[in-house]
């Protein structure tokens, strides 16, 4: 039996090693999963648990923000990004995805956090926020999230950013001017600032009505049964 | 084929191997779990301090399609399994684990080198494995020197 024992041991760790992969690799990413349009009646979703954070105002961001959609939405959807980081990417088709389901009832906004890990961040952020001062905002968010592989590895990104300026039509020596501006500069510090007011030290954060929502709820499935869930607590009101 | 030398094998010897075989344990769980958030596809957020997405979504994730983490965890297998076979008296064992180990430590200076200079991100379970593999290396080094 003793010099059984060995093996047994090895081959004891060699199935719990296998099993553990085995069981836990099941598919679980942020992005999108096929079980979309299919799942979507309220009565087949799952209930997420935890929920939602606490109700968490902060100070002011940068003023006026970007956003999508009416204020008077029922549900408001504040994501802080940054342009370099993969999950933001992972992230950005499953918030069209929710925009394009839910159309009006949603009011998103998109807050600069760039990570001082991240080496283009900033030039990322500040070419989004130089489009938006020529009303591109939102098209240049599309471009360099769609294209953040193109971009992340590349030593310089100015020139870039600069032929995402030209295909989305803008004005390219003022975007160049704009993207090294104060005003852009001061646009992303104040979404920095309340970032930090709201606690926010990862990307992408994700607040609905003022309430953080767990990254592990970001997924397309579990946001529409927070999203539903506010749409019914505003319909109760 | 591994051969059995019970005999005049030392106590002392035996119980570092017993901790190389420990410290190998955990190496392994570290690397299983890294396996596991490769092949699920799970998503870690990027954070102030960390870069674990950045290095475990790095073209140096992968070799030749197989995920890196799955291979440190093979290494780590058959530094348990030799570790284990070395503290029950199977000297071969022991000859096998000290290349093994050699090995593993010089692919940690390498991947060392790849998050430092080239991704330019560290990946704290990446950093956990290669502190790991120094404390192995010193562990059955020890052993070596001991049963030698």
């Amino acid at each position: 039996m003793k010099r059984l024992l060995p093996f047994i041991i090895i081959l004891g760790v060699l199935g719990v090693a296998v099993g553990a992969v085995v069981y836990m690799s099941r598919p679980k990413t942020l992005g999108n999963s096929p079980a979309s349009a299919a799942n979507s009646t309220a009565q087949a979703r799952p209930s997420p648990a935890p929920t939602l954070g606490p109700v968490k105002t902060g100070v002011p961001g940068a003023d006026p923000p970007h956003t999508l959609g009416p204020a008077t939405a029922p549900v408001r959807i504040e994501e802080f990004g940054d342009f370099e980081c993969p999950p933001c990417g992972a992230f950005h088709p499953i918030l069209k995805q929710m925009r394009q389901e839910y159309g009006d009832k949603l009011f998103i906004t998109f807050r600069e956090n760039p990570l001082p890990i991240h080496d283009h961040a900033i030039p990322a952020a500040s070419a989004a926020e130089a489009a938006g001062m020529q009303g591109k905002f939102w098209e240049m968010h599309a471009l360099i999230f769609e294209h953040q592989n193109d971009w992340k590895l590349a030593f310089d990104v100015r020139p870039i950013f600069e032929g995402y300026a030209k295909q989305i039509g803008l004005d390219v020596e003022r975007f160049k001017h704009d993207s090294t501006s104060d005003r852009v500069e001061q646009r992303i510090f104040l979404d920095g600032k309340r970032a930090r007011s709201l606690g926010v030290n990862s990307t992408p954060t994700v607040f609905i009505n003022d309430r953080e929502v767990p990254f592990q709820l970001l997924p397309p499935e579990t946001l529409r049964v927070l999203i539903d869930n506010e749409l019914r607590a505003a319909s109760q009101k | 084929m591994v051969s059995v030398e019970n005999t005049d094998f030392r106590t002392s010897t035996k119980w570092i191997y017993v901790v190389a075989a420990v410290l190998a344990l955990v190496g392994l769980t570290d690397a299983l779990y890294l396996t596991i958030q490769h092949l699920s596809g799970s998503s870690v957020p990027c954070s102030v301090t960390g870069g674990c997405e950045e290095v475990l979504t790095s073209s140096y994730a992968v070799l030749a399609g197989i995920p890196l983490a799955g291979i440190g965890a093979a290494a780590y297998f058959s530094a348990f399994s030799l570790s284990i076979l070395a503290a029950f008296g199977y000297r071969s064992a022991a000859k096998l684990l000290l290349p093994l180990v050699g090995t593993m430590v010089l692919v940690s200076v390498w991947l060392f080198y790849l998050q430092a200079a080239v991704i330019r991100a560290f990946c704290q379970f990446c950093l956990l494995s290669a502190g790991i593999t120094i404390a192995l290396a010193i562990v059955v080094f020890l052993a070596w020197k001991k049963g030698s």
